[in-house]
């Protein structure tokens, strides 16, 4: 279980930071159904798991927040992508895409010796 | 970096909890407002929206836990809640608490001291620049028993010459000179060292500079550089010191230095001169004479070169000297070379009598740890139905467990600063004590270390005495709400345990016991032993006359001339029986580092055969009168007079053990012996009863005396006094400065005394175990009476029953005592077993007992059980007062 979320947790991050870097300044809401769409229903995880997450990465510098009013006229806490949180991306993409790349090559099909 | 940020800002989260509360509330309602105006929008009815909403957001209180778990630091909030509520509890029971607080601070105390003394004395480096590579060589000859004989010049010469793994040899002597001050004169201790001595030990001066090269060197200008203690005693630690001329020897010497205040190795010194300044040790004679030994050798090993290699080496080179020069050396001795860490030589004394010491305070730790779980078990029972309450509202067992750890650890950290402030004024005593065994006494203190260590054992006392206890709570602690209120009853395992702590107990303050009884009996064995002369109401002081007034082919008359005067203006006194003189006194502390058998010697007509070992002797030379001051008795033929003198034929006095040795079947009086190869023949004229002289344990060897007048003088004076020789101490110095005001007068004290401090090391490590053995068994009889108080309160209606059906009330009690005995017994048998061990472990350290003592063992069984008996009677005592019909109504 505890490993799960640990995972979870690390990709959430990910994710998060890459929704704020595309879509710019975003509330939790905005950021959670983004998530969601573009992993289609694949993840199918409780909003509220978020919240911890994003307090972590303000801990940790990566966004900012502040409040702000939502398109439909709501108050709504809006967080920010930071210089630190955009470098943080660039290198957690980039590990992941060696770590995805290894791991695509150990389990497609035994190629030929050479 | 960026983890310190986010826990300085985890840190300061577990503050304003409240307002963050709000924020993430406002946050998560505006996130249901968000979601449920999107679900409208999809045509949703509105209940629909706003469950669907609630759904996917998940439990929130559940994300507020996580939320503020990741927002403060949760480990810290709950220590900080768990001690508050430790303080609360704590206080409520101020009895407990200070009972606890009180064992522990014994216990923690005791180990700290002791520990600082180890850490001081063992385990800290040397205060010398890389301490660890230097070494201290021996030159020994186990064929004849000789395990430190000191080096001859030429030997240091070679060893710093052909050695290649040592990067310095040094040389060390000390000597005793007189420095003349206008009208008066003062013996000052003085180190001889080689110009490299300070260097290989990485000593730098607190003052001007230390020795160089040049300084060392026949006509050189005679230099001294003070220690730090000297400068400040005599010269008020004034600060122009450094070229300051002193007048010793018949010559100037300038002070060039002043050493900083660190332990000085290997002996206290007032003050340092080279080799070159010692009149004794530049005379060409001694630098030519191989055998001429009287220097100690210390090598600094070149970085990188482990202690094996630097040994191989020495070795080689002390061969290639024997080889070279086997008049030095001869066969038969077996010479060979040591080479041993200069920190392991410095503290062997210590070592074992320092262990056993912290073994016997480790002990009464864990006594007092076993005694203290023991108390918070029976504290447990009454506490169930709080912890059941605890439990059954949501807290995990893990969770209970950390509340009881806080408890026992703020009181363990109590104990241990209570402990710690126990230890601070006992250090002084414990430093004289260590001052017997090494010179690293002085290094003894309360440092960091100590500190650290003291938190270390504090930690880990509340540990074990927590866990104890709390680990046996059973994994279902809500069943104590089942139970009936007030009544506690303890299951078997419980009880089982807490029988199983007595008895742990019961066994180690058994053995320590043990130990204290061996030590004490070895004491007592060792102050009964008869000297074989009499120390009461004898002073002792020894005279240095200034030599150099006199010219050199004169000053043997002469010196001889000034102690008869003064023998006689000391006779005169009133209050002086009798005087004499000697060359060393018995039991001094020069004598007992010097040991017996210095001397080779020969027996007329008796040859020794090529390969075999001459026998050595001591060889003392005293005036006439010094056997009859001290007591020494004469077995047979006569004393020295007045007429033995240099003209007179060369006679001797030998003891007992010698005339056993040598003479077992023969009368030795009229015999003849020389210590210088059959040169001059030396008649034996009396034998006087054995002496101790080297120590109360040290065995009797073989001891000639001789005429002072005959072997040269010497200054030590014994004077037997009518009155308490501490009264007589001024008007001695008083007459004796009446014959001459040049003569230094020291090492003044009573024989009474020296016999005293000579059993002194013996008499605190018996002391210091008893006080251990002493605490261990109060703590245990506590430990047995509290069992028994408890089993007969939880016992009090069966007991009750049982008196009201008509047993008798003795009988009762008896089986209340029978099962404290029972528990008393079996730890005794369990420490029976511990106690061989220790034995062996203390057998270096006992002076003609055995480490299986029959009586020590009977009586301390006997001490033991009768005390443990009386503790089991007191509480069974209280079955008497329990009225049955009571006792059947309580519910």
């Amino acid at each position: 279980m505890t490993d799960k979320t640990d995972v979870w947790q690390g990709t959430l991050s990910l994710m998060v930071l890459k929704t704020l870097d595309t879509m710019g300044p975003l509330h939790g809401y905005g950021i959670a159904r983004r998530i969601e769409q573009i992993s289609g229903d694949l993840l199918s995880v409780n909003y509220g798991t978020l919240y911890p997450s994003l307090l972590k990465l303000e801990q940790e510098g990566y966004v900012t927040s502040e409040w702000g009013v939502s398109d439909n006229n709501r108050r709504a806490k809006y967080y920010r992508l930071t210089r630190t949180g955009r470098k943080q991306l660039e290198k957690e993409a980039e590990q992941w895409g060696q770590a995805t790349a290894i791991l695509a090559r150990f389990l497609s099909p035994e190629e030929k010796p050479i | 970096m960026r983890r310190l940020r986010a826990w300085l800002l985890r840190f300061s989260g577990m503050f304003q909890r409240r307002r963050r509360d709000q924020d993430l509330t406002e946050e998560l309602e505006g996130h249901l407002r968000m979601h449920i105006d999107d679900n409208l929008r999809t045509g949703m009815t509105p209940e629909e929206a706003r469950r669907h909403a609630l759904i996917r957001l998940g439990g929130i209180e559940s994300i507020k836990e996580d939320y503020r778990d990741r927002r403060g630091l949760p480990l810290l909030e709950g220590l900080v809640r768990d001690l508050r509520f430790a303080f609360r509890t704590l206080r409520r029971n101020p009895g407990f608490s200070l009972i606890v607080i009180i064992t522990l601070a014994l216990g923690i105390g005791a180990n700290a001291a002791i520990f600082s003394a180890v850490y001081g004395v063992l385990l800290r480096p040397l205060p010398y620049q890389d301490g660890g590579q230097l070494v201290v060589l021996h030159q020994q000859a186990p064929a004849a028993h000789l395990s430190n004989v000191p080096f001859s010049v030429p030997e240091i010469f070679d060893y710093r010459q052909y050695s290649h793994t040592l990067n310095a040899v040094v040389e060390y002597h000390s000597m005793d000179f007189l420095l003349l001050g206008n009208d008066s004169a003062e013996r000052v201790k003085s180190g001889i060292v080689s110009a490299n001595f300070f260097d290989a030990l990485g000593v730098r001066p607190l003052l001007g500079r230390t020795f160089v090269a040049a300084d060392d060197s026949p006509n050189a200008d005679a230099v001294i550089v003070l220690s730090y203690q000297y400068w400040q005693r005599h010269e008020g630690g004034e600060a122009n010191i450094v070229g300051r001329v002193y007048q010793m020897n018949d010559r100037p010497h300038t002070v060039i230095g002043v050493l900083p205040p660190i332990p000085q190795y290997p002996e206290e010194n007032d003050i340092y001169l080279p080799t070159s300044a010692c009149p004794f040790r530049s005379s060409p004679k001694v630098i030519a004479d191989r055998s001429m030994r009287m220097m100690t050798a210390f090598g600094r090993i070149k970085p990188g070169i482990p202690l094996a290699s630097a040994q191989a080496d020495l070795a080689v080179v002390a061969n290639q000297m024997a080889n070279q020069h086997p008049d030095s050396y001869p066969k038969e001795y077996g010479y060979a070379l040591a080479a041993d860490p200069l920190k392991q030589d410095l503290t062997r004394h210590a070592r074992t009598t320092l262990l056993v010491l912290l073994g016997a305070a480790g002990f009464v730790l864990l006594i007092a740890c076993a005694n203290v779980a023991n108390l918070q078990l029976a504290r447990l029972l009454t506490r169930g139905r709080e912890l059941a309450v605890r439990a059954a509202l949501g807290a995990s067992r893990a969770r209970i467990i950390r509340q009881l750890l806080t408890e026992t650890i703020l009181l363990s950290f109590t104990g241990g600063a209570l402990g710690l402030a126990l230890a601070y004024p006992t250090l002084t005593l414990l430093v004289r004590f260590a001052a017997r065994f090494t010179t690293r006494a002085a290094e003894v203190r309360i440092d960091p270390m100590v500190l650290v260590f003291t938190l270390a054992v504090s930690v880990i006392s509340g540990l074990v005495f927590g866990l104890v206890p709390a680990l046996s709570l059973g994994s279902r602690v809500s069943d104590a709400l089942k139970q009936d209120s007030g009544q506690t009853t303890s299951s078997s395992g419980r009880q089982r345990l807490r029988t199983g702590l007595v008895l742990m107990q019961v066994a180690v303050s058994f053995i320590l016991l043990i130990g204290a009884g061996l030590m004490i009996r070895s004491f007592l064995r060792l102050e009964q032993v008869d000297p074989g002369f009499n120390p009461d109401h004898v002073l002792v002081l020894n005279l240095s006359p200034n030599y150099s007034r006199f010219p050199k082919d004169e000053q043997q008359a002469e010196t001889l001339l000034l102690g008869d005067n003064v023998l006689r203006a000391l006779r005169s006194l009133a209050a002086v029986e009798s005087v004499g003189m000697t060359s060393t006194f018995p039991l001094g502390q020069g004598t007992m580092a010097r040991g017996p058998d210095s001397n080779r010697f020969q027996i007329e007509g008796r040859v020794v055969s090529q390969g075999e070992l001459q026998p050595f002797t001591d060889a003392t030379g005293v005036s006439p009168g010094y056997f009859e001051t001290i007591r020494q008795p004469l077995m047979r033929g006569r004393m020295f007079s007045e007429r033995d003198d240099g003209k007179a034929p060369n006679v001797a006095i030998i003891n007992q053990t010698m005339v056993r040795h040598r003479w077992p079947a023969q009368d030795p009086i009229g015999k003849r012996i020389s210590f210088d190869g059959g040169k001059t023949w030396i008649t034996i004229v009396g034998i006087v009863g054995d002496a101790r002289e080297y120590g109360l344990d040290h065995a009797i060897g073989d001891e000639v005396y001789v005429p002072m007048k005959q072997a040269g003088f010497s200054g030590g004076l014994v004077v037997r006094t009518a009155i308490d020789p501490e009264q007589m101490v001024s008007l001695v110095r008083k007459t004796i400065h009446d014959v001459d005001s040049q003569i230094a007068v020291d090492q003044v004290d009573t024989l009474e005394r020296l016999r005293h401090e000579s059993v002194a090391s013996s008499r605190v490590t018996a002391i210091l175990l008893g006080i251990f053995a002493g605490l261990a068994l109060l703590i245990s009889v506590s430990g047995i009476a509290g069992i028994m108080a408890l089993s007969v309160s939880q016992r009090t209606r069966e007991l009750g029953i049982r008196m009201a059906l008509g047993q008798p009330k003795p009988s009762v009690v008896f089986m209340v005592v029978r099962q404290g005995l029972v528990i008393a017994m079996a730890g005794t048998v369990l420490g029976l077993a511990g106690a061989g061990a220790l034995g062996r472990l203390l057998s270096s350290l006992l002076y003609e007992t055995s480490p299986t003592d029959v009586l020590t063992f009977v009586a301390v069984s006997l001490i033991f059980v009768a005390v443990a008996a009386l503790s089991c009677f007191v509480p069974a005592h209280r079955v008497t007062r329990i009225d049955p019909f009571a006792a059947l109504r309580q519910e």
